[in-house]
């Protein structure tokens, strides 16, 4: 019974454990005003590994939105709906430098203008299981059942945003972030699961880090 | 011996009552309904959700749209290896489809029953779906569900002659990471060919070759053949040299 709870206190104590990292690069200063408001955009041109999860995308936005210092967003399906078709995959710009000319599409410029639409965020990454190990066996008799077995893997998130000012049509900065983490599963009879919050570790570093890259002042104040 | 009693003693009884038995062989059957459904099947799925209005400095066109029945109750299937058959319905969704295209491209629209144009309007476009293709993520070792559409356009002047056609071939993918199951997988990823093929069609329309030659001439009605051939029996005859223009 002593070794059980032993076992259970150290997964508990190696599990839950992430480590994420941000970094920031700005560009340009940032501004946001009253009506003013921002969106957060996952890259589809192409079928690639680094097509942040729309999950993820809603995570960012829904963090940005909340709290103290929340900004105010535009989900990506509204957004998307609303300026159809200049921001479907095959038609969306690439760089800063396409904004200028879709921009002179009038009736496109008035809908990004009447949404209040300054600040573009562009994401990219994904979570990606890195590695696993241990074995689990579970067993069913008629006199009962009970697995038995130790199981771990590392979960490795790794996201980019890149922030377009739609005003000035530059880029502003960039910011990434990364986490990782073990999740473990031990099981004597029962199996307990302890799950590393990593794709959520990085969505609420990742989520602030905007939301001060943003509104510096917010940080300052 | 009150109510609760009586139901409690029926529930522990051991005797098997023509209910129970009927229980018993629904269950089973069931149980091989779902072990045959799990080897194979078909799976019919549909294109749900609405489609957004293009926004698009409209075209002065008033065009009538014909959507045929072969349009309109198109569907694709098709069977992968060791899986069952996956039957998606696109024809259902393009009326939809094509009513929200018109709404925010062209300044009048309508949907007819033929290639007629009736007066005010200029001509008819006739879409049409040529071919379908969709693949799985376990077929492409990627981590998408991929549908491509090829559409073909016709389109008709008043007096519902062909102007000219084109096609329009169009792609949609969603990542499975987003959709649990192969069902909404794949519904992801027609809606999105079928998002592709709207965003594709508003930009490009109006610089198809054919369209443009048409809108450009002020959108006129195409030279019946008798006409078409007198004029070049007018040609003919004031050709200089005396051989045929």
């Amino acid at each position: 019974m002593s070794i059980r709870l032993v076992l259970i206190a150290f997964a508990l104590w190696l599990g839950g454990c992430v480590t994420a990292t941000v970094e920031q690069v700005r560009q340009t200063q940032t501004l946001l005003g009253d009506g003013d408001s921002i969106v957060v955009i996952g890259r589809r041109n192409r079928p690639n590994q680094e097509e942040a999860e729309l999950d993820f995308i809603d995570c960012v936005s829904r963090k940005m939105s909340t709290g103290v210092d929340r900004v105010s967003m535009i989900s990506e399906q509204e957004f998307r709906d609303a300026v159809f078709p200049w921001f479907e995959p095959r038609t969306a710009p690439l760089n800063t430098t396409d904004l200028p000319a879709l921009l002179q599409e009038p009736v496109l410029a008035k809908r990004m203008d009447e949404m209040g639409l300054k600040y573009l965020v562009w994401l990219e990454g994904s979570t990606r299981r890195t590695s696993q190990g241990g074995s689990l066996s579970c067993t069913v008799t008629p006199a009962g059942g009970g697995c038995f077995g130790f199981l771990s893997w590392e979960n490795d998130s790794s996201y980019e945003a890149s922030i377009w000012d739609t005003h000035t049509a530059k880029t502003a900065g960039r910011i990434s972030s990364d986490a990782a983490g073990t999740s473990y599963m031990p099981a004597l009879v029962v199996p307990i699961p302890l799950i590393a919050r990593v794709q959520s570790s990085a969505c609420s570093s990742l989520a602030e880090q905007l939301r001060l890259f943003i509104q510096p002042d917010s940080a300052e104040s | 011996m009150n109510i609760f009693t009586l139901r409690r003693n029926r529930g522990v009884s051991k005797i098997p009552t023509a209910r129970s038995k009927m229980m018993a062989a629904l269950t089973t059957s069931g149980a091989i309904l779902l072990l045959i459904g799990c080897a194979g099947g078909t799976t019919q799925l549909d294109i749900e959700g609405d489609f957004p209005v293009p926004i698009m400095v409209k075209l002065p066109v008033a065009l009538g749209i014909h959507l045929d029945t072969t349009l309109t109750t198109f569907t694709h299937a098709e069977t992968f290896e060791n899986s069952r058959e996956w039957v998606v319905s696109i024809g259902p969704a393009q009326e939809r489809l094509f009513s929200q295209l018109a709404l925010g491209l062209f300044s009048e629209h309508t949907l007819t029953d033929s290639v007629y144009a009736t007066p005010p309007y200029d001509g008819v476009l006739k879409p049409a779906i040529a071919e379908v293709q969709f693949s799985l993520p376990e077929q492409t070792r990627s981590d998408y569900y991929e549908v491509w559409i090829r559409y073909e356009f016709d389109l008709y002047d008043r007096s519902g002659r062909l102007i000219g056609n084109w096609q329009l071939p169009a792609y949609g993918k969603a990542n499975q990471k987003n959709y649990s199951g192969t069902s909404k997988g794949l519904q992801a990823a027609a809606m999105a060919a079928c998002r592709d093929a709207m965003a594709f069609f508003s930009i490009n329309f109006s610089r198809e070759p054919v369209v443009m030659n048409w809108l450009n001439s002020g959108m006129p009605d195409v030279q019946a053949p008798d006409s078409i051939d007198k004029t070049d029996a007018s040609n003919t005859a004031t050709s200089s040299d005396g051989r045929p223009v």
